[in-house]
């Protein structure tokens, strides 16, 4: 099936900014779903499906929206891989990379660990009296647990987080600027090689990680699709943990009220954390591409055509959250849409929940006393594809 | 085919016909049966197609296998004895009849 790289016929045509997206989406997508909620935007070179019913049903259909998007830079970036693959194919990957990050598995083996990394990073900081919450802890974190739980001992937490962000630039290489290829290619070749040092170390001695389960599946997985998923994992496994950790915690720090509740309620850190998801999503859109004519949001789609599901836009939809822009812990349970649905339901899912909600944000705020936000700081939210806070300059009694 | 009845929390009873190889899962789905989430499409990931199986029905339904037994413990509403994932319990004509409760919550 080929890629159509046009508007379907009948689809209506919206010009976006991509800059204006960067900078704030949510105006935009309003706009989309009151009038246009399947629209092709030619700045983004595909169709945008921005309302909550319309993309929960493209999500329960992966075998009409298909993951196998042609011309996917991320294909390139890091080959082949289990998020642009679809069922059976998807499914013996995701059968071999997921045991690890159940809910069990992060309890009961990565738990104690997370907790240690919090706080040997908040000892570094904490007699300081003020820093960037983003930069000098939800980021190192975020990149020291991934490498535990992908079982990368050969990498330090800056290897991870260095790699993660040369490839998640080349994701998003639409100039094609060639040091930011190079930059990728390099991040991926030593993630080959760590990947493939630990997949012979797990081969002798099982460490119950994402690489052990792989090298250890039932259904076998060669090295390079090894590789490949590492590299995929790594390229969302940090920023995705910590943008929620930035954009909760900046919304407790300007609402004291809610803080002080959830701070004398921890159970409440549950509600702060699906509710921080579903207000600014860390992921606010994925590609899917049409196997077969589909018609959806009322436009006939025909095969081959590009639509990106808007999941940061179906969060918002007033239909289905009443006051959807505002950030409410209060809110009656809805299943928001952050972790995505169907087959590829966010495998880390359990994983970040683990270590923003039942330790990140509690260990921060109760360690750091009198935590506040520098006024006039310049932290800003940005992003649509991928979304949150630049740095979160905060201060604290040391 | 067999007919599973869903109950609500609220006490409203869906009698729904469920294909026999699938799952009650996506009779819940197909079917429109409010407060069956299944975010992850029935892979046992996500733990949002909680259900109480009734308790006169138990044996008919069995327990919970390997991957879901760990799952249940995740779920929003409490686990009790009779909790089960909807997608992991295979529809058969023995289950002609079957009572399953749906819980106050999903996420």
């Amino acid at each position: 099936m080929s890629t159509l790289m046009a508007a379907a016929p009948g689809a209506p045509v919206v010009e976006l900014d991509l800059a204006e997206l960067r900078d704030d989406p949510y105006p935009a997508y309003a706009q989309l779903r009151r009038t246009a909620p399947l629209a092709w935007v030619p700045s983004v070179g595909r169709h945008l499906l921005t309302r909550y019913e319309d993309i929960v049903h493209a999500e329960k259909l992966p075998e009409v929206f298909s993951s196998r998007e042609e011309g996917s830079l991320l294909l390139r970036t890091v080959g082949p891989n289990l998020l642009r693959e679809d069922d059976p194919q998807h499914r013996r990957l995701r059968a071999a990379a997921e045991p690890p990050t159940r809910p069990r598995q992060v309890r009961d083996l990565w738990a104690g660990t997370f907790e240690r990394n919090a706080h040997e990073l908040l000892d570094r900081i904490a007699g300081r009296g003020e820093g960037d919450l983003i930069g000098d802890f939800a980021e190192p974190l975020a990149a020291a647990n991934l490498a535990v739980v992908l079982g990368l001992r050969n990498a330090s937490a800056d290897d991870v987080s260095d790699w993660s962000r040369s490839m998640m630039a080349a994701n998003g290489n639409y100039a094609d600027d060639p040091d930011t290829w190079l930059r990728a290619e390099q991040a991926t070749r030593a993630i080959e090689d760590a990947v493939a040092e630990m997949a012979e170390a797990a081969r002798r001695e099982p460490d119950g990680s994402v690489i052990s389960s792989m090298v250890h599946a039932t259904d076998p997985v060669e090295l390079t699709e090894i590789q490949n998923n590492i590299k995929v994992i790594i390229g969302g496994g940090v920023n995705e943990p910590r943008d929620v950790f930035g954009v909760g915690a900046q919304a407790l720090l300007r609402r004291p009220d809610v803080r002080d509740r959830v701070v004398a309620d921890p159970g409440l850190w549950k509600r702060v954390f699906e509710e921080t998801a579903r207000w600014i999503s860390p992921i606010g859109m994925y590609p899917r591409q049409l196997t077969q004519d589909y018609e959806i949001a009322g436009v006939a789609l025909p095969a081959g055509s590009r639509v990106a599901l808007v999941i940061a836009s179906g969060n918002r939809d007033e239909s289905v959250f009443e006051r959807a822009d505002e950030f409410d812990i209060d809110r009656p349970h809805r299943p928001h849409l952050a972790f995505g649905g169907g087959p590829h339901f966010c495998m880390g899912a359990w994983v970040a929940r683990h270590e923003v909600s039942a330790l990140a944000w509690p260990l921060v705020f109760s360690r750091l006393k009198g935590l506040r936000l520098v006024e006039g700081a310049d932290d800003r939210m940005e992003g649509w594809v991928f979304r949150g806070l630049t740095s979160l300059n905060v201060t604290w009694q040391a | 085919m067999p007919i599973v009845i869903f109950e609500l929390p609220d006490g409203t009873q869906r009698k729904v016909t469920a294909d026999s190889g699938t799952v009650l899962m996506q009779a819940a789905v197909s079917n429109g049966v409010d407060g069956i989430v299944a975010e992850c499409g029935g892979n046992a990931s996500c733990a949002t197609c909680h259900i109480y199986v009734d308790e006169r029905h138990g044996e008919r339904v069995g327990p919970p296998n390997d991957v879901e037994d760990e799952m249940l413990d995740f779920t929003a509403a409490e686990r009790r004895p009779t909790s089960r994932l909807s997608c992991q319990v295979q529809v058969s004509d023995a289950l002609d009849g079957l009572v399953v409760h749906i819980p106050e919550e999903q996420v």
